[in-house]
């Protein structure tokens, strides 16, 4: 007898400890997620800055020069300050920020004047600690002229992509995505719910309602890329929408994330209790009205929470983007859900797949501007799905 | 024994000068099974109805007919005829909503809505566009919830939540909830089997004071209560209406062998 409890003690604890080394797990492997993004990805909102003098009188720039022109004086005067080698030391676009300069104060064309330009990747990297000898000598060389600073990269929250590390920008695949998503929600959220009401209240049982029902779970696990060949096909075949757009890729990932709204849905009104449908049809309300006063209240908590996964799951969703061309490389933000744009993930995939060391922080970059989005996003619904849990 | 009859005496109370509700061989399937057969019944308008019986003697189903509330489950049929007033309720030309309004219902378990106590009773008058005016809507909410007897033990609290309260009190509230949308008749399926002894007897009270202002049918397994609250009875067994008569001749003198074993506690 005292041995059976002994061991039944034993058992309790053996299976606390199992637990609780499964949590451990899984937090040691977010901790190790998370470190490694932020360590390798913090370099990325941080852009080294070498200060050029420019004695914009000496040439013969005036507001209306090309771009070739101001590049080959920006080169000449790197070269002239820095010796030979000091040109490279510049971020190929660095040029875009002196003639964003002269637009904004024409004044300086008659002047010598000093700016701070965008340094070359390579020399972004030694600056960091992490660079060829080559550049870490100029680095230094710079360091003791005080001609080097490594301050907030905000080119990188309001540019978009580009070949140069140095000049990337994660703004044009955020708006992507935030237009996407915003596409997603307007088409998935209300399709979803209506059918989840008209199945859950309104369908009669019988064969077809089973065989839609077997449907809508089996749609719920087609794997995604399946859903952009559609999307292709359909979206852009037969339509002929914009490609790369926000407007297609949205209409996809709503295919995509409608089964999991209808599911959820489905489950969350099925779960409001049949006295309060009573009630109300008791005292004369019509179905109509039952519904929107009564059940949809009580279930919008847990729509919410199958909207909040459905969304996230597309947010984080790269391979139908890719078929439906997405993953060209667009170097301005989008103006509209029409215009071609790319998106979060898939520009981390971009990224990740370049050969340049100088993409390596910027893909952790954008990796944490992601999570960042999706903390942002489910902390809005879970805000919204508390306000109306409140409500009752 | 031999002098009583074992068949079912459907001759309904005919005297009665106010049948508020009459039904007429009204017999429900669901699906193919039968569960109430062919009765016929009048409800006056006076007095309170009891419907007794053993549990799956189709008396719940038989009183939900009253308002059409089976038309929500699927597979539910009804046969035969009701009337209300005149009006046939079944007739194609009735609007179901309306006669949810005329034919109020009372539930076995008590069902506020998750809202404010003032909003419970507000509802109804609300969607059947009852009052003008915030005023009228207070004067509507403060006579339903008096009616019900509830206002007192409410009144500072209006803003709370209706299923905040104790049971007893929420069956009030659903008896308030169902005034205010001013019915003819009041269905009330079991309101007391989820109340302790003091709520039940709030609730028959209740149930006197709203004697006459409104025609009355509960559904009950209590016969003691029915006894209590009622002037008919009428006993169901096995989906047929057995007997149906004055409260008082019912339970003293029954004529029918089965409505008297069943009174006697044979069985139930």
């Amino acid at each position: 007898m005292r041995r059976r409890i002994r061991r039944r003690y034993a058992a309790e604890r053996r299976f606390r400890l199992l637990g609780l080394g499964a949590i451990l797990l899984s937090a040691a492997f977010l901790a190790f997620l998370l470190v490694t993004m932020v360590s390798n990805g913090l370099g990325g909102f941080r852009q080294t800055e070498i200060r050029v003098d420019i004695d914009f009188a000496a040439n013969t720039l005036s507001a209306a020069s090309a771009g070739g022109e101001i590049e080959a004086a920006v080169a000449a005067a790197a070269e002239a300050q820095y010796g030979p080698g000091g040109a490279r030391a510049l971020s190929d676009t660095a040029w875009l920020r002196v003639e964003r300069a002269i637009e904004d104060d024409p004044s300086i064309l008659a002047r010598k004047k000093a700016l701070w330009l965008p340094a070359a990747s390579a020399i972004d990297g030694a600056a960091k600690g992490d660079g060829d000898g080559e550049a870490e000598a100029l680095v230094t060389r710079l360091e003791q002229d005080d001609a080097i600073r490594t301050g907030f990269n905000t080119d990188f929250l309001t540019g978009a992509d580009a070949t140069d590390p140095a000049a990337v920008g994660i703004w044009g695949a955020f708006k992507g995505s935030l237009l996407t998503m915003l596409v997603t929600l307007a088409i998935a959220f209300p399709v979803g719910v209506l059918s989840a009401v008209y199945l859950e209240e309104y369908a009669p049982r019988n064969r077809w309602t089973d065989m839609i029902e077997v449907s809508i779970n089996n749609l719920a696990a087609v794997p995604s890329i399946i859903f952009g060949l559609l999307g292709l096909a359909v979206f852009l075949n037969t339509f002929h929408l914009p490609r790369s757009a926000p407007l297609v890729g949205g209409l996809t990932l709503a295919l995509m994330t409608m089964p999991v709204i209808v599911i959820a849905g489905r489950n969350a009104i099925k779960s409001v209790p049949p006295s309060i449908r009573d009630a109300a049809l008791g005292i004369g309300a019509s179905k109509v009205q039952v519904v929107f006063h009564h059940v949809l209240p009580l279930a919008l908590p847990g729509i919410l929470t199958g909207t909040i996964i459905g969304m996230a799951r597309a947010l984080g969703e790269t391979a139908p983007l890719l078929m439906i061309g997405m993953r060209a490389f667009i170097a301005t933000p989008p103006d509209g859900i029409t215009s071609p744009a790319s998106v979060l993930p898939v520009q981390i995939f971009l990224w990740s797949d370049e050969v340049s060391r100088g993409f390596v922080e910027k893909t952790s970059a954008a990796i944490i501007v992601l999570l960042a989005f999706l903390l942002a996003m489910n902390g809005l619904a879970i805000f919204l799905r508390n306000k109306f849990e409140r409500r009752w | 024994m031999n002098s009583m009859t074992d068949t079912v005496a459907a001759t309904p109370l005919r005297n009665d000068a106010a049948a508020k509700m009459t039904a007429r061989e009204v017999s429900v399937f669901y699906g193919a099974k039968k569960a109430v057969d062919s009765v016929s019944i009048d409800i006056s308008q006076d007095n309170v109805t009891a419907f007794i019986g053993p549990s799956g003697c189709g008396k719940s189903t038989f009183l939900r007919t009253l308002n059409r509330m089976n038309d929500t489950i699927a597979n539910a049929r009804v046969e035969g005829q009701i009337v209300l007033d005149g009006e046939d309720i079944y007739a194609p030309a009735m609007d179901v909503v309306q006669l949810r309004a005329r034919v109020g219902m009372v539930f076995q378990k008590p069902n506020p809505f998750p809202k404010s106590i003032y909003e419970n009773v507000a509802y109804g008058p609300r969607i059947h566009g009852l009052a003008d005016g915030r005023a009228q809507m207070d004067e509507i909410v403060e006579r339903s919830l008096k009616r019900a007897g509830l206002w007192e033990e409410v009144k500072d609290r209006l803003q709370d939540s209706g299923t905040a309260l104790s049971g007893g009190q929420q069956q009030r509230l659903c008896i308030a909830r169902a005034i205010a949308v001013d019915p003819e008749v009041i269905l009330m399926d079991e309101p007391c089997s989820a109340l302790d002894p003091i709520a039940t007897a709030r609730i028959e009270e209740l149930i006197h004071e709203l004697r006459g202002r409104y025609a009355i049918v509960i559904v009950t397994h209590n016969m003691q209560q029915a006894a209590r609250v009622s002037q008919r009875t009428a006993f169901f067994h096995l989906g047929s209406l057995v007997e149906y008569g004055e409260t008082s001749e019912i339970f003293t003198n029954p004529r029918v062998e089965r409505t008297k074993d069943y009174i006697t506690g044979r069985y139930g």
